[in-house]
């Protein structure tokens, strides 16, 4: 029966009573207007000013450049360097949050059931505002007062004081750091939830065969999990590319440009530059660097479930 | 029945894991707490205070009594924030049912395209969007606030909404249409109490986002009486107050704290949402 009409007698009943195009458009129509309104329109006029010279300082002067601003990002050093930073940042965090996110997965599973509670406990951190996060972890970095350099001085870790937040390789250690007490709650759900979904006699077949935890481990816990792996992955590495408040409120995107991400960049110039026009041709090569990846998460997600 | 042998390394290297968790996920919640109740000359001391020696609620007070009105921003934020949970449910609720139960053209279309939004970075949009709100008269409104917010809100509560339909059995509105009810009728008396929980976690992630937003605020809303907290939280804490730790640390925990409470009291709802659709698929 072909597809299209199989459904309309399943059960021996009709489905789809009153279904007309109209209800279905009714119920959709206003997310559709909200999103549109705030998300695509504002897109498309982005590639249109992207063809622009165009400053708020200067409205008088607004003219059609064509490729301008795209040549322009060829000969930008900063645009690299914030690609560079933005690849830094982002494999450092979503890498180190993924291995703490299943450890502390596999250790919390390890508890007796009626500890499980203990769970939603760790889980807070990553419900703390961005904006606390950056200042939080601001104040304990700081050179004077900051806690960290307290602890790792006492613990005879370094000799001195480090400015953590004025120099360049330092500053994106901090904002790595901050980002992945952030995260790894996150992944350590998502692993959590994939530890249930082990069968229960798989586990126990390996352990009649004389599986070691290690080797269950390897062969049977991880092998299960692969799927929730690449797709809380790739879904990390989309937000972290977008991450704003957190580099924003604790360096600013500094020292000079050693922490400014492409969204920071792009903010600047925006609003600190007013230059409209740039900014918006390099959100466009932005946009169109997460579309590529955003559709190797579609992929993933539709393959594995 | 799994019966490992019962091996000390194994059980101390989980405990250590566990302790070390702890340490690591609450050591900075507890350190912005006790800075907050400490004075500014406290904070400063070369060995710093573990617990405050002389609590004091002094930079609580002047959040609201200070310079900068936070006690406005927090109530901009709640106003908001609750707006975009009410917008954000009842949007999602039909957009999520009519595409789970509904078939129509470009159907999968529009779930693609409402997945996709999702990945946009926020702040390619701004400056146009700060263009289209100036003509709209939009700026340094709630309402303006409340659609940016509901924007990103939806295409995650759409998909959370559509995957608790998905799970309710058809029959069930099947029987309740065939007694007569109309489509809607059916969805609202029959559907709608069986997807609570997912309702309730697009809530919550609605509010979490709203809640935590800067950007929007900080670009749609010049007017220092409409900012919502975190972009108040850059005007209070980033200027010439960059060394008030003690306020900054009130200010931060009572930023969290709305969110921290109400992650805590729907944990539950939020988590099964989360990982339901990431394990069932």
């Amino acid at each position: 029966m072909p597809k299209k009409i199989s459904h309309l007698f399943s059960g021996g009943r009709r489905r789809d009573v009153d279904d007309s195009p109209k209800t279905a458009a009714l119920l959709i129509a206003p997310s559709i207007i909200v999103v549109a309104l705030v998300i695509l329109y504002p897109l498309l006029n982005s590639v249109y000013l992207s063809f622009l010279k165009y400053k708020l300082t200067e409205p008088g002067n607004i003219a059609f450049a064509l490729f301008d601003n795209y040549k322009r990002m060829l000969h930008d050093t900063t645009f690299f360097i914030a690609f560079k930073n933005t690849v830094v940042f982002t494999s450092f965090t979503v890498v180190i949050s993924l291995v703490l996110g299943l450890v502390m997965a596999l250790a919390i599973d390890q508890l007796p059931k009626r500890f499980s509670g203990l769970r939603g406990v760790f889980l807070v951190p990553w419900v703390i505002p961005g904006i606390v996060v950056g200042y939080l972890f601001m104040y304990m970095f700081d050179v004077e007062v900051g806690i960290v350099n307290y602890i790792l001085k006492n613990a005879g870790l370094i000799q001195s004081y480090l400015p953590w937040l004025m120099r360049n390789d330092l500053a994106m250690i901090a904002i790595i750091v901050a980002h992945i007490w952030n995260q790894t709650p996150f992944y350590m759900l998502m692993f959590t939830a994939g530890l249930k979904s082990i069968p229960e006699d798989v586990k126990e077949a390996a352990y009649v065969e004389g599986a070691s935890r290690w080797q269950e481990f390897w062969h049977v816990t991880l092998p299960y999990l692969k799927g929730i792996l690449v797709i809380s992955s790739l879904l990390m590495v989309i937000r972290n590319f977008n991450n704003f408040p957190i580099i924003f409120t604790m360096t600013g995107g500094g020292p000079v440009y050693a922490t400014t991400t492409s969204v920071v960049y792009i903010y600047k110039l925006a609003f600190e530059q007013f230059n409209i026009g740039y900014a918006s041709a390099v959100g466009i090569v932005w946009v169109l660097v997460l579309l590529a990846i955003s559709l190797l998460y579609i992929k993933a997600t539709q393959k594995d479930f | 029945m799994i019966n490992r042998r019962f091996s000390i390394i194994w059980y101390g290297a989980v405990g250590a894991v566990l302790l070390g968790s702890a340490l690591w996920s609450f050591f900075p919640m507890y350190w912005m707490l006790s800075t907050s109740l400490k004075e500014n000359l406290d904070v400063f001391k070369l060995v710093p205070e573990l617990v405050p020696l002389n609590p004091t609620l002094d930079n609580y007070i002047k959040l609201v009594f200070g310079a900068n009105p936070i006690y406005r921003y927090f109530l901009n934020s709640v106003i908001t924030s609750l707006g975009t949970v009410v917008i954000s449910i009842t949007l999602a609720t039909f957009a999520g049912y009519a595409l789970s139960r509904l078939r129509f053209r470009f159907r999968k279309s529009i779930m693609m395209g409402v997945l996709i939004t999702q990945m946009f970075p926020l702040v390619v949009l701004l400056a146009p969007l700060y263009l289209m709100y100036v003509k709209a008269h939009l700026l340094n409104t709630y309402s303006g606030l409340m659609i940016a917010f509901t924007s990103f809100a939806i295409p995650f509560g759409i998909w959370m909404v559509k995957g608790f339909v998905d799970s309710v059995p058809v029959e069930i509105e099947e029987a309740a249409m065939v007694d007569g009810c109309s489509r809607l009728q059916a969805m609202y008396k029959v559907v709608l109490p069986l997807i609570i929980p997912g309702i309730v976690a697009t809530g919550v992630f609605a509010f979490l986002d709203a809640w935590n937003n800067l950007l929007f605020p900080l670009i749609l809303v010049n007017d220092i009486s409409m900012k919502t907290l975190p972009p108040g939280m850059i005007l209070a804490f980033g200027g010439e107050f960059k060394h008030d730790w003690g306020g900054m640390m009130a200010a931060s925990t009572i930023v969290s704290l709305p969110v921290v409470a109400v992650f805590v009291l729907l944990q539950r709802y939020l988590v099964e949402g989360l990982t339901g659709g990431a394990v069932k698929g």
